[in-house]
């Protein structure tokens, strides 16, 4: 359906899905590519990207946690200044056993953001240096930003609380009932209510 | 005659006049609050008006001013540089952070209420105060200091083991010199 | 007891008081002209009493060995010894108050007795083991090298002028000429004044203070009760130099007010100089001093030896 309006954008999926297997791209929208690949395929695509379609800028890179399908997804942004097009390259890792290659070989940057996602969220980038603690200090808990840590249960445990929040009501219920919506399970496991 | 109660009375009020009009601020910021603070000192609101002054060193100054949220990271720091500083001493809690964690308040890494972990002599409350808000909680401890209230080093000496006992709830690896004062 | 020695000890504490008095009092003007400046109000002009005051009712509870405690009060020592060997007064007049030990010392012996409490203070902030202390104490004694030069070839050019060391033999030499030294040889003046812009350490010679750079400097383990006696010694240490320079090169003053007026003009220099001023590098400054100030001097000098 885009084909015609979005030609370089398409050019870029069809080299890279010719070049590389499993590779499946789509064209968000203008200027705005998606590739999902397999995690052990990331430091050939990056370099690829870099040194054959000229993505030369790492603008950021970025973590999700899929609690329900049970893996994380690591996104990688890239922007070509030539192309003028923004990549965002995707792939899933196991969240039992987190473990990805370091690739901040490629651009320097990325030994911060691995660093971040590492402290972050528990996953192990193989032969990353630098050191263990990041931001946080001391911090013996799980991961925090992962789903599963319970923050209103550790703060519970941890801090303080002055009275006057109780009869604060839970954002997202008031959000789902005004729009109509309803909370997901697992969005209720971890409720304050 | 030079240790009875009148005379001790007397040097009190000069003391007290003294301290009131000479706040040394220790130029330390956290949070969102440090911005505040230079419209705060210079010709807009001009606090050097009051007597009050900017110093770089804890070992110079009176006032603590915590000026927003603090990460456990920092209230480290905090302590730290709040031990480091010589008697009489007084903190400002600076905005609803300090108050009641305000926007920061299920955040696994901030704590919520500062009076927990440092004795706090006048809260500013707001997000974030304003200058004259500033300039209001100074004269508010200007006030104190003159009636000999704020005394909240004291406190913080009395209660010692209390203070560290919730101060190493937060701070895990408690690797800090202790002062003598 | 003799009289003589309980009018000397009542003057040395007038002189004392005085000097304090007129030193903070000047330090609060600094402020309140800063603050005009800068189109502010200010604090009030006897705010550095109340902060001094203030420092002196607060608790000491640093110690980092007995250098640290003995650095405040060399620069105190080196402060009231200068002020005891500077005529206050010239000649006539209500002179005997402040006569002290003026006519036993000369310029030379002032000049090592002023660097003394730079000295001393070095030594107790370099024990502190802060590293803002150590950087400001090198910064500072390479500022001294800069500016000692021109001033001690403005101080040569005057004293071959006079052809003497004495500070009351310059006075009586100024006023027997019915001059001021000054006119006399105005190279060597303005080598002084240049150099003392260096000495007041106001921006932009605030090298080894450096706010916002190096903290406090050398004072910043210095706290209560010892940054007092520092505060103290400064405002006396202002009004030697500022005293000294009215001595030497504008034929002193016979009265209190005419003091006070001559120093305030002159103290004007260096703050309305500061006020506009960024800040200069280490280098940057003492390349100034070794550059206009010292060729000055050393054609003041040569003004004094060929031409007078």
């Amino acid at each position: 359906m885009t084909e015609d309006k979005h030609i370089k954008e398409q050019k870029i999926v069809d080299q890279l899905s010719g070049t590389f297997q499993n590779l499946t791209g789509k064209v968000k929208r203008e200027r705005r590519v998606e590739v999902s690949v397999e995690k052990k395929l990331i430091p050939s695509v990056l370099s690829y990207v870099k040194d054959q379609l000229t993505f030369t800028h790492m603008s950021h890179m970025s973590c999700v946690d899929w609690l329900e399908d049970e893996h994380f997804e690591l996104v990688y942004i890239l922007w070509s200044p030539e192309l003028k097009v923004q990549l965002l390259v995707k792939t899933l890792i196991n969240r039992e056993n987190p473990v990805i290659e370091n690739v901040d070989m490629i651009w320097g940057q990325l030994n911060t953001y691995q660093r971040e996602i590492r402290e972050m969220y528990g996953i192990q980038f193989t032969g990353l240096e630098g050191r263990e603690e990041f931001v946080l200090e001391d911090w013996d808990e799980m991961p925090p930003m992962r789903r599963d840590f319970d923050t209103a249960e550790y703060i519970k445990d941890v801090f303080f609380e002055r009275p006057g929040r109780d009869g604060a009501k839970d954002v997202r219920e008031v959000i789902a009932t005004r729009s109509g919506e309803e909370i997901p399970e697992l969005a209720k496991k971890y409720s304050r209510d | 005659m030079p240790n009875d109660k009148k005379s001790q009375k007397i040097v009190d009020i000069i003391q007290n006049a003294a301290r009131k009009h000479s706040l040394f601020v220790l130029a330390y910021g956290t949070g969102c609050g440090a911005i505040e603070i230079p419209p705060t000192m210079t010709s807009r609101y001009d606090a050097e008006r009051f007597g009050i002054r900017g110093m770089a060193t804890p070992r110079q100054a009176d006032v603590l001013l915590v000026t927003g949220y603090l990460a456990t990271k920092t209230l480290k720091r905090v302590i730290r540089a709040y031990e480091q500083m010589q008697d009489p001493k007084y903190v400002i809690g600076f905005g609803s952070c300090t108050i009641n964690g305000g926007m920061y308040w299920d955040s696994y890494n901030t704590i919520k209420l500062l009076d927990k972990y440092i004795p706090v002599d006048v809260y500013i409350n707001g997000c974030m105060p304003r200058p004259e808000a500033v300039i209001e909680g100074f004269i508010e401890l200007q006030g104190l200091i003159k009636d000999g209230k704020a005394n909240g080093a004291t406190k913080y000496k009395e209660n010692i083991d209390w203070y560290r006992a919730n101060q190493k709830k937060v701070i895990k690896n408690w690797n800090m010199p202790d002062y003598n004062w | 007891m003799d009289n003589s020695i309980w009018i000397s000890i009542l003057g040395f504490l007038a002189t004392i008081t005085l000097a304090f008095v007129v030193g903070v009092f000047y330090g609060g003007l600094v402020r309140k002209v800063t603050a005009r400046i800068q189109n502010r109000v200010g604090p009030p002009f006897y705010q550095n009493f109340f902060d001094i005051v203030k420092l002196y009712s607060k608790t000491t509870a640093i110690n980092h060995g007995w250098m640290q405690h003995l650095g405040p009060a060399f620069a105190i020592t080196a402060s009231v010894t200068s002020l005891m060997f500077i005529p206050i007064l010239n000649g006539q007049g209500d002179m005997m108050w402040f006569e002290n030990l003026n006519f036993k010392g000369d310029l030379i012996f002032l000049l090592y007795m002023m660097v003394f409490g730079s000295l001393g203070m070095a030594l107790g902030a370099g024990q502190t083991g802060n590293p803002y202390s150590a950087i400001g104490v090198s910064r500072g004694l390479s500022q001294m090298v800069g500016y000692e030069i021109p001033w001690v070839l403005a101080l040569v050019a005057i004293m071959m002028q006079a052809e003497t060391t004495s500070i009351t033999g310059l006075i009586d030499y100024q006023n027997a000429n019915d001059t001021w030294m000054m006119f006399e040889s105005p190279l060597a003046f303005i080598a002084g004044l240049l150099a003392m812009l260096g000495m007041f350490h106001y921006a932009p010679f605030d090298v080894p203070f450096a706010p916002a750079e190096l903290a406090s400097g050398p004072a910043s383990e210095f706290g209560g009760k010892y940054l007092a006696l520092m505060m103290t010694s400064g405002a006396i240490m202002a009004f030697v130099k500022l005293v000294l320079f009215v001595d030497i090169f504008m034929g002193g003053a016979s009265n209190l007010v005419m003091l006070l007026v001559k120093t305030f003009l002159l103290y004007m220099v260096p703050v309305l100089y500061g006020v506009v001023s960024p800040r200069y590098r280490t280098e940057q400054s003492i390349r100034y001093f070794w550059g206009w100030p010292t060729a000055i001097g050393v054609l003041g000098v040569l003004y004094v030896v060929f031409i007078r």
